[in-house]
C-alpha cells in the first residue's frame, strides 16, 4: 500500500525522468535482442526489424507501463481539464452565465457564513479555548451569571481539583481621561487570577497580577486594549507608566492587551481592564462590595484542568453549591451552580437556547436555498447543452470511450464551472461581508464587526463549490453518457430528449418552489419592518435629540452632578427653538434597561410564586412632555419631588392591570429591589410605551424621579419646536460651557437611535438580507423558467411548423407553448407554498404585527412570481408563434 | 515457433518473480531466463514483459537499479525484494496445490455404480 503510494508520488515528481528511463530501458531491450539475432546470422537491418516485431507495439506497452503507475489518471484528467477549458472558452456566454449564477450562490453563502463564523464558530483568542468555562447560578427558578465576590472566592478555593484557575470579570462603563480629554469606555474589572486563567501574553508591559485587586481601592492600575492604545495613545511604545484618569481618579497604565482580545463576545471589545478592587470606587457601589454576599455582579470564568470534563466539574460544583447554601443560607439558599463551556459568542446563562443560533441557522438555510437554486439553474443549463452534445457523446461511446470516462469529462466541466464560480463567489462574499462589517450599528459601545475570511470560511466556500459542481453536473453527465448511438442516429434530435424535458421541468418547478419560499420569508421580514416603522411606540420620536453624558467620568460626585444637571436643564429649556428638555437614565430600545423585583404593599406574593418584577426608568420632571407620553391619571413629577420628600412613581397601564387589578392605583405603595429602604407611592398612571425590545410584550414599568434616585450617566432628551438640527450645536455648546471636559456621546436624533441593535437594526438587517436572497432567488427562477420554455419551444419548432402549415393560428401556438410553462410554474408554486408555510413557522417569533401565515404576503408573492413566470414564458412563446412554417420544416 | 508452448495467463508474474529470485536481471535478461527455465515457453510479444515488471515494482515485489550490462551498456536491473520473495513462496505453494488438484482430477476414472 505505502510503497504503491510512494512510487506513485515519485513517478509524479519525476515524470520526465520516468519517461526517459522507460525509453532507455525499452531501447536497451530491442538493441540487445537485435545484437543476439545478428549473432544467428541476420543482417543488422533484418535483426532490428525482427526484434521490433517480437517486441510488439511499443506505444501501447508504454501506455500500460504508465498505467501500472496510475499515471494515466492524471494524464486523462489533464486532458479533460484542457478539453473542458477549451469548451468553456468557446461558449463564453454560457460560461459567463453559469459562473455568475454559481458565484452569486456561493458568494451569498460565504458572506453569511463569515458572519456565523465570526459570531459562533471562531474560537476565543485565548490559550486552549476548549478548557475555558463559565459559571451560572440557578436560584428560585432564575438563572443568573452574576455572583457576589465572597461567593466567587469560596468557589475558587473549593474547586481547585477541577479548575486550574478561576477568574472574575465585572462589567463597567467609565470615563477615560487622557491629557484632559475624556471618553466613555467599556471596562472589565477582573480578579488577579483572570489573566493567568485566559493564558495570553500582554502586547506591551504586564497584566494585572494575581496579587492585585483583592483589596478595595489598593491597586490603581489599568491595562488598555490594543485599539485604545492605537486610537488614544497613537501606538506610543512608551505608554507604560503613563498617568491617566478613570472617572477622575488617577491610574497608571501597566500594559496593553494583544490585538483582538475578547472573552465576552467576538462583537464587543473590552477597552480597559482594571483590578476588581477598584470596582466599588469606580462604579459607585457600596464600599463593602468585595465582602458583601448579596451584591451580585461579576461573571465567573474558570479553566478546566487538563483531562477534566465539564461534567466532572459540574459534579464538584454540585457539592460546592450545597456547602455554600448551608454556610450562608441568607443569600445562597437553594442555589445550584452550573458550568458551561464558554462559547465563542460569550457567556449566556443557558447557551443551549440561544436565539443567535436560531437566527444563524435560519439565514444559513436561506443562503443555502439560493445556492440550491443556482445549482438547479446550472444543472438545467448543462442539460440543455448535454442534449446539444448528444451526438458527440453517442459517437464517442460508439468509438469505445468508457462510460465512466464520459461521465468524468462532463463532471470535470461542471467542476471547472464551479471552481470559477467559487473564485468569483469568494470575491463577492468578501465584498459583501466587508459591506456588512462596516455597517453603522448606532451605538457608543465598542462593537467590532470583524467578519474576516479565515480558513473556516474558505473551507466552507470550497466545500460548497465542490458540492455544487458535483450536484449540478452529475445528473446531466449520467444522462448524457447513457445515450445510445443507434437511438440517437436513427431518431435525430427530437424524441431522444423527451425524458430530459420532463427532468428539466421538474428542476424548474423546484426552482419556482425555492424562490417562492425565499420571497415569502423576505416578504414577511419586510412587512415586519414596515410594521415596526409605523408601530405605535407609545412615545413620539420625531424632533427629539438625544445626548448621553456622564459627569462621573470626569470625577463629579453626586452633589456636583446634581448641580450640573439642574443648571443644564434650565439653560437648555431657555434656548430658542427648544420646546422642552429632560434627562433619563435609559433610552427606549437603548443599550441597556433597568429593572428589578417589586413588592406591592398589601398584596404579598403567595409562597412558591416568583417575585413580581418591573422595569424602571429614572427621569426628570419634564420627561413625559418631552417624550409625549400621555399621563392618563394623577400628576407628573414636579420640582417638589426631592430626596427628602415622599418617594413617588408614575406607573404604566400594564403595571396597574397586573398589580392592582380593578383598583385605583393612585396612592398605593410598593418597594423596589433597586432601593428597598424607601416605600414608593404611586402618583400617576401613564400610557404603555415601548421600552425594551420592539417585539417585547408590554410589561409592568414605572418611572421615578431622578432627583430621588441619582444617576450620573443620563441621556438628555431635547424636543425641538421644528428640526433637531437647528438646536444640536447650541445644545452641545451649552454642555461645553458648563463643563468643558464633559464626555458627550451618542449625539443623534431619537429616530436615529431607534435604529440601534435593540431597535430596528435587526429587523432592517434581517429584511435586507432576506430581501437580497429573495431577489437572487427570483432572478434565478425566472431565468430557469425562461430557459426551459424557450428550449422546449425551440425543440418543437418542426412540430409548430407543421401545426401552422395545417392552419393553426399564432394565438393557438402561443397558448400551447405558454401552457407548458404555466403548468410547471403552478406546480412549483404549490410545492413552494407548502415549504413557505413551514419556513414561516420557523421565523414566526421574529415577526411583528403579522402572523407567519400572513395572507397578504403569500398572495402578493405568489402573484408576483406567477406574473414574472408567465412573462418568462411569453417571450419564447411569441417567438415560436412567429415561426415561418416553411423555414421550420426545411430546418432539418 | 508453433511447437513452442504459450504461457498460461496469470503465470507471467510468477515466472518473473522466479527468474528474478535467481539473481539481479535486466528486462531482456528476465526474458532469456524465463525462456531458459521454461525450456522455451514464449510470450506472445516480448513487450508484454515490461508492464508486468513495472506493476511488480509498483507493488514493491521487485526493486530496480541502473547498472551496466554484459555488453557494457546502461541497463535497469531488477532484484526481488523481501516481500517479493514471500509472494513467490506463497504463489509457488498455491500453484503446486492447484497442479496436484488438477492432476488428480484429470487422472480420475469414471466410478462404477
Amino acid at each position: 500500500m505505502f510503497t504503491g503510494i510512494r512510487s506513485y508520488f515519485q513517478a509524479l515528481r519525476q515524470r520526465a525522468a520516468f519517461e526517459r528511463e522507460m525509453d532507455d530501458e525499452l531501447r536497451h531491450h530491442i538493441e540487445t535482442r537485435s545484437a543476439d539475432l545478428m549473432r544467428t546470422g541476420l543482417t543488422r537491418k533484418e535483426a532490428v526489424r525482427r526484434a521490433r516485431i517480437e517486441f510488439g507495439g511499443v506505444e501501447s506497452y508504454q501506455d500500460e507501463c504508465r498505467e501500472s503507475r496510475k499515471l494515466h489518471l492524471i494524464e486523462n484528467l489533464i486532458q479533460d481539464v484542457r478539453a473542458g477549458l477549451r469548451l468553456l472558452r468557446k461558449n463564453a456566454g454560457f460560461t459567463a452565465l453559469a459562473v455568475l449564477t454559481l458565484a452569486l450562490g456561493i458568494g451569498a453563502n460565504t458572506a453569511i457564513f463569515s458572519i456565523v463564523d465570526a459570531v459562533l464558530l471562531r474560537p476565543l483568542p485565548v490559550s486552549h479555548p476548549e478548557q475555558v468555562s463559565v459559571l451560572s447560578a440557578q436560584q428560585k427558578g432564575h438563572f443568573s451569571d452574576g455572583f457576589s465576590y465572597p461567593n466567587f472566592r469560596d468557589i475558587r478555593s473549593q474547586t481547585s481539583n477541577v479548575f486550574s484557575n478561576v477568574g472574575s470579570y465585572d462589567l463597567g462603563q467609565d470615563g477615560l481621561t487622557v491629557e484632559g480629554k475624556t471618553q466613555p469606555i467599556f471596562t472589565g474589572y477582573v480578579s488577579g487570577s483572570f489573566f493567568p486563567m485566559i493564558g495570553v501574553k500582554p502586547y506591551l508591559g504586564r497584566f494585572i497580577l494575581p496579587s492585585e485587586g483583592e483589596v478595595a481601592g489598593a491597586d490603581p492600575v489599568l491595562v488598555i486594549s490594543y485599539t485604545i492604545w492605537k486610537t488614544r495613545f497613537g501606538s506610543d511604545p512608551s505608554v507604560i507608566g503613563k498617568n491617566v484618569a478613570i472617572n477622575g481618579h488617577a491610574m497608571t497604565v501597566i500594559g496593553v492587551a494583544p490585538a483582538g482580545l475578547h472573552v465576552l463576545s467576538a462583537l464587543l471589545e473590552t477597552q480597559a481592564y482594571l483590578p476588581s478592587g477598584m470596582v466599588a470606587l469606580e462604579q459607585g457601589r457600596p464600599a463593602d462590595q468585595l465582602t458583601n454576599r448579596s451584591e451580585k455582579y461579576p461573571l465567573i470564568l474558570a479553566r478546566l484542568k487538563d483531562g477534566v470534563s465539564v461534567a466532572q466539574a459540574q459534579s464538584v460544583l454540585d457539592v460546592v453549591s450545597q456547602r455554600l447554601a448551608k454556610q450562608s443560607p441568607e443569600t445562597n439558599d437553594g442555589m445550584a451552580l452550573h458550568v458551561w463551556h464558554l462559547e465563542p459568542m460569550g457567556p449566556g446563562t443557558n447557551p443551549a437556547s440561544n436565539p443567535v443560533r436560531t437566527f444563524a441557522a435560519l439565514f444559513l438555510g436561506l443562503a443555502f436555498m439560493v445556492l440550491v437554486l443556482a445549482c438547479l439553474n446550472v444543472a438545467n443549463m448543462l442539460l440543455v447543452r448535454a442534449s446539444a452534445r448528444q451526438r458527440e457523446m453517442a459517437v464517442r461511446a460508439a468509438l469505445g470511450a468508457a462510460r465512466g470516462r464520459l461521465i468524468r469529462q462532463l463532471l470535470v466541466e461542471s467542476m471547472l464551472l464551479a471552481g470559477l464560480g467559487c473564485a468569483l463567489g469568494i470575491g463577492l462574499g468578501i465584498a459583501a461581508s466587508r459591506a456588512i462589517s462596516s455597517m453603522n450599528l448606532r451605538t457608543a459601545l465598542p462593537f467590532t464587526l470583524n467578519f474576516q475570511f479565515d480558513w473556516r470560511v474558505l473551507v466552507y466556500a470550497l466545500a460548497m463549490a465542490f458540492a455544487t459542481g458535483f450536484l449540478a453536473g452529475i445528473v446531466p453527465a449520467v444522462r448524457a453518457s447513457r445515450t445510445n448511438l443507434s437511438d440517437m442516429l436513427h431518431q435525430g434530435d427530437r424524441s431522444a430528449s423527451f425524458g430530459r424535458q420532463r427532468l428539466r421541468s421538474a428542476l424548474v418547478a423546484a426552482q419556482v418552489a425555492g424562490s417562492l419560499t425565499l420571497l415569502v420569508v423576505a416578504g414577511l421580514f419586510t412587512r415586519s419592518l414596515s410594521n415596526v416603522r409605523f408601530a405605535d411606540l407609545g412615545f413620539d420620536p420625531q424632533h427629539v435629540l438625544n445626548l448621553t453624558m456622564d459627569p462621573h467620568g470626569i470625577g463629579y460626585d453626586e452633589a456636583q452632578g446634581r448641580d450640573f444637571y439642574r443648571q443644564l436643564l434650565a439653560r437648555i429649556e431657555a434656548l430658542p427653538g427648544v420646546q422642552s428638555a429632560a434627562t433619563a437614565t435609559t433610552v427606549p430600545m437603548g443599550e441597556f434597561e433597568l429593572g428589578g423585583s417589586v413588592e406591592i404593599e398589601g398584596h404579598p406574593v403567595e409562597s412558591g410564586q416568583p417575585k413580581r418584577s418591573a422595569g424602571i426608568n429614572f427621569v426628570s420632571p419634564d420627561y413625559f412632555d418631552t417624550m409625549r407620553i400621555p399621563i392618563l391619571r394623577g400628576r407628573k413629577f414636579t420640582d417638589g419631588d426631592v430626596q427628602n420628600s415622599r418617594y413617588v412613581a408614575l406607573i404604566n397601564e400594564t403595571m396597574v392591570q397586573q398589580f392592582w387589578p380593578n383598583e385605583d392605583p393612585i396612592g398605593r405603595r410598593f418597594t423596589s429591589s433597586d432601593d428597598p429602604k424607601h416605600s414608593i407611592e404611586v402618583v400617576g398612571v401613564v400610557r404603555n410605551s415601548k421600552t425594551g425590545g420592539l417585539v417585547d410584550a408590554p410589561a409592568p414599568y414605572f418611572y421615578a424621579p431622578l432627583a430621588q434616585h441619582y444617576n450620573s450617566l443620563t441621556t438628555l432628551h431635547v424636543r425641538a419646536v421644528a428640526s433637531t438640527e437647528s438646536i444640536a450645536r447650541e445644545t452641545v455648546g451649552t454642555i461645553e460651557s458648563l463643563a468643558p471636559t464633559m464626555p458627550v456621546y451618542n449625539v443623534e436624533t431619537m429616530s436615529e437611535s431607534l435604529k440601534s441593535v435593540n431597535g430596528l437594526f435587526l429587523f432592517a438587517f434581517g429584511a435586507g438580507l432576506a430581501g437580497s436572497l429573495g431577489i437572487l432567488g427570483l432572478v434565478l427562477a425566472t431565468t430557469g423558467v425562461y430557459g426551459v420554455v424557450s428550449f422546449a419551444a425551440a425543440q418543437r419548432t418542426r412540430e409548430i411548423g407543421i401545426r401552422m402549415a395545417l392552419g393553426a393560428r399564432p394565438a393557438q401556438v402561443l397558448s400551447m407553448v405558454c401552457k407548458q410553462g404555466v403548468v410547471i410554474i403552478a406546480i412549483g408554486l404549490l410545492i413552494g407554498l407548502g415549504a413557505a408555510l413551514a419556513m414561516g413557522r420557523l421565523v414566526g417569533s421574529a415577526l411583528i404585527g403579522i402572523g407567519p401565515n400572513d395572507p397578504l404576503t403569500f398572495v402578493t408573492v405568489s402573484a408576483m412570481l406567477l406574473a414574472v413566470g408567465i412573462a418568462a414564458c411569453y417571450i419564447p412563446a411569441r417567438r415560436a408563434a412567429k415561426v415561418d412554417p416553411v423555414v421550420a420544416l426545411r430546418h432539418e | 515457433m508453433t511447437e513452442q508452448a504459450q504461457l498460461l495467463p496469470g503465470t507471467l508474474d510468477l515466472l518473473i518473480l522466479k527468474a528474478a529470485s535467481l539473481g539481479p536481471l535486466h528486462g531482456y535478461g528476465v526474458l532469456l531466463r524465463i525462456e531458459q527455465i521454461t525450456h522455451g515457453a514464449l510470450l506472445a510479444e516480448q513487450g508484454a514483459l515490461y508492464p508486468a515488471l513495472y506493476r511488480l515494482e509498483h507493488q514493491g515485489l521487485l526493486e530496480s537499479e541502473w547498472g551496466t550490462s554484459d555488453n557494457n551498456r546502461r541497463a535497469k536491473f531488477y532484484t526481488l525484494t523481501v516481500a517479493g520473495r514471500r509472494r513467490l513462496r506463497e504463489e509457488t505453494e498455491s500453484w503446486n496445490r492447484l497442479a496436484v488438484a488438477i492432476g488428480s482430477a484429470l487422472r480420475a476414472k469414471p466410478q462404477e455404480s
